[in-house]
């Protein structure tokens, strides 16, 4: 068995990769569209060069990357940008990608600065099941204020809550959850839904298509926790006195986080009463969404900025990096689509849970999740880029959409790089002190050993034999 | 020559030039939280940072940054527990978690790290 899917996922990364300069010799009437749409398969080569600069960059380089990335993401997306207009002549494709764009970043910058306005402190005795009440009330939250900000408002309470025996697997254990698998239910918890949303899925897809792989993933990481921090309680803990309240700070930034909500809907596609601004590259969802960055910057207690130290820094790297793989991902998408129509039958949901899966957790999910969204909508002769067909997609292949979404939101957690929140956390508990595991370290000992069976189970129930 | 507890006191500012920061009172640095590294090895004077005891003040200086301003934000300080020079290293209660902050013309904020703060030693 292990056989068949290795030649399966060796096939179907083959297909991904290949370098296929005869399109002239297929025939019918999509492949003659395709001789004059489809871009040069050597177009793909600079959305593999800054995939991987983004995946070796922080950790073999980091003085050059931190210094140069911003030019580097610019000058690798003018590539396809330049091709599409020179040479191909379609400019519509880059302008809906620039809406997304916009859009994308509209969204995770909001999260990002009206949750760093927030300000919790937990004055309660760190015992592990105070502990699994905080992870799955952190993995709820993250679809509702994204992984991102779940990750932002919750990583300073847990680790001063557990401040007198903290060890890197608590972080851990946090990352895994908060920051990667309980975003698995909504377009806001995790980048490449929004992405998925964005593209035509509808808001509520994920929830009712995902709830019941999430609930039984979420209890297992929290049972292997729980045996983890069970183990690691100290035996004689010194008397400490608490007065178990919880001290909340920055409430008026709740009220920015539900207006970011409220605007997600406000789109024409949604509500047709919303005013479409187009040929403007954005809607009125984007102003309030930057209206909601300026404003709760502006109005945010200084103090509580201090107390998160917080810094713009981490959503800068967002916006510039996604420039580049925005616009280098488009040449990708189409050849992957087209590829897909011819190979797909060979491919099942399986094959697609672990393919996603294996790629977010090297490289950022959000393109790999829309790459193996655009391959298998191309088995059915569809385009990840006009929006009817994708939500034509989610109705006639919920097993396919289900695959991809799970393996790019829970295989996020892999390693530091899977996911945004990931690095960001990290870096948070490295800024208080606390020495974090390498990235080969997190990888070997913790990811691999506890995630891998998880979500081999997670196959075996969902997924093996179906599609 | 100001101790710490002075400095912290009467809000009296350091200096910073580049990558050298100069603390106004002389002391042992223990641990320094610098962008996201934790630094702890002062022996190198190539990698990390290292410091040096001056007969009025403390100076340090961060090898692989050329100004401090393009990582450290209005916010996001430097972090670093340090021991007056004479108290004794090995008390605890000698050692004094701060947070440093880029100021205007060179000036360098010191404030004692507040309990909101995150700073494990």
């Amino acid at each position: 068995m292990l056989k068949k899917i290795s030649v399966k996922l060796i096939s179907f990364f083959l297909f991904l990769t290949a370098s296929n300069p005869v399109w002239a010799e297929a025939s019918g009437e999509k492949v003659e569209k395709a001789v004059h749409a489809l871009p040069s398969p050597y177009m793909v080569i600079p959305f593999v060069v800054i995939l991987l600069m983004i995946a070796t960059g922080p950790l073999f380089y980091h003085r050059f990357w931190e210094r140069h990335y911003p030019k580097i993401s610019i000058l690798l997306g003018l590539i396809p940008v330049i091709y599409y207009i020179a040479v191909l002549k379609n400019t519509h494709i880059l302008m809906h990608t620039l809406a997304e764009y916009i859009s994308f970043i509209a969204l995770l910058g909001s999260l990002f600065v009206a949750s760093g306005g927030i300000l919790i402190n937990i004055n309660h005795r760190s015992t592990p099941l105070v502990n699994v009440i905080l992870l799955l009330f952190g993995a709820v939250l993250s679809n509702i204020i994204g992984t991102t900000g779940a990750s932002m408002v919750l990583i300073r309470p847990y680790i001063k809550l557990n401040r007198h025996r903290i060890h890197p697997y608590h972080v851990i254990f946090f990352i895994f959850l908060i920051s990667n698998i309980g975003g698995a239910l909504t377009p806001i918890g995790d980048p490449p839904l929004f992405l998925g949303f964005l593209k035509g899925i509808d808001f509520f897809w994920f929830l009712e298509h995902n709830w019941f792989i999430w609930l039984p993933t979420v209890l297992l990481v929290l049972a292997v926790f729980y045996a983890f921090d069970v183990r690691n309680m100290p035996k004689d803990e010194p008397l400490r006195e608490y007065d178990s309240t919880i001290e909340f700070k920055g409430g008026k930034n709740i009220v920015y986080l539900v207006v970011i909500l409220i605007s997600v809907f406000l789109d024409p596609a949604v509500f047709s009463w919303v005013p479409s601004l187009a040929p403007l590259p954005f809607g009125i969802r984007e102003i309030i969404m930057f209206g909601v960055i300026y404003l709760s910057y502006k109005n945010a207690d200084k103090e509580i900025l201090k107390a998160n130290e917080f810094d713009f820094e981490p959503i800068r790297e967002v916006a510039y990096l996604f420039v580049g793989i925005f616009a280098t991902m488009i040449p990708a998408l189409q050849l992957i689509a087209y590829e897909a129509h011819t190979y797909g039958n060979e491919l099942n949901a399986g094959v697609f849970y672990w393919a996603t899966g294996a790629l977010s957790g090297f490289l950022d999910n959000t393109p790999t999740f829309v790459n193996f969204l655009s391959a298998a909508m191309g088995k059915w002769g569809l385009d990840v880029t006009i929006p009817a067909q994708v939500h034509q997609f989610q109705v006639l292949d919920p097993l396919y959409l289900r695959a991809i979404s799970i393996g790019a939101v829970f295989f996020g957690a892999m390693t530091y790089i899977g996911n945004g929140p990931n690095f960001m956390v990290k870096s948070i508990t490295e800024r208080s002190g606390i020495k974090m595991p390498s990235f080969f370290t997190y990888l070997i000992k913790y990811a691999i050993p506890i995630l891998i069976p998880i979500f081999t189970i997670v196959w075996l129930v969902f997924f093996f034999g179906r599609g | 020559m100001a101790t710490i507890k002075e400095i912290l006191g009467n809000g009296a500012y350091g200096l910073y030039f580049g990558n050298r920061v100069l603390l106004p009172f002389r002391c042992h640095v223990l641990k320094v939280i610098f962008e996201n590294e934790i630094i702890t090895d002062f022996s190198s004077s190539q990698k990390g940072a290292c410091y040096k005891i001056q007969k009025d003040f403390t100076e340090l200086y961060f090898h692989e940054v050329d100004d401090l301003e393009e990582v450290v934000s209005e916010y996001k300080g430097i972090k670093m527990v340090v021991v007056q020079e004479g108290n004794d290293i090995f008390d605890f209660n000698n050692h004094e978690k701060l947070n440093i902050l880029l100021d205007e013309n060179h000036k360098l904020k010191i404030e004692k790290v507040e309990d909101d703060i995150l700073f494990f030693e």
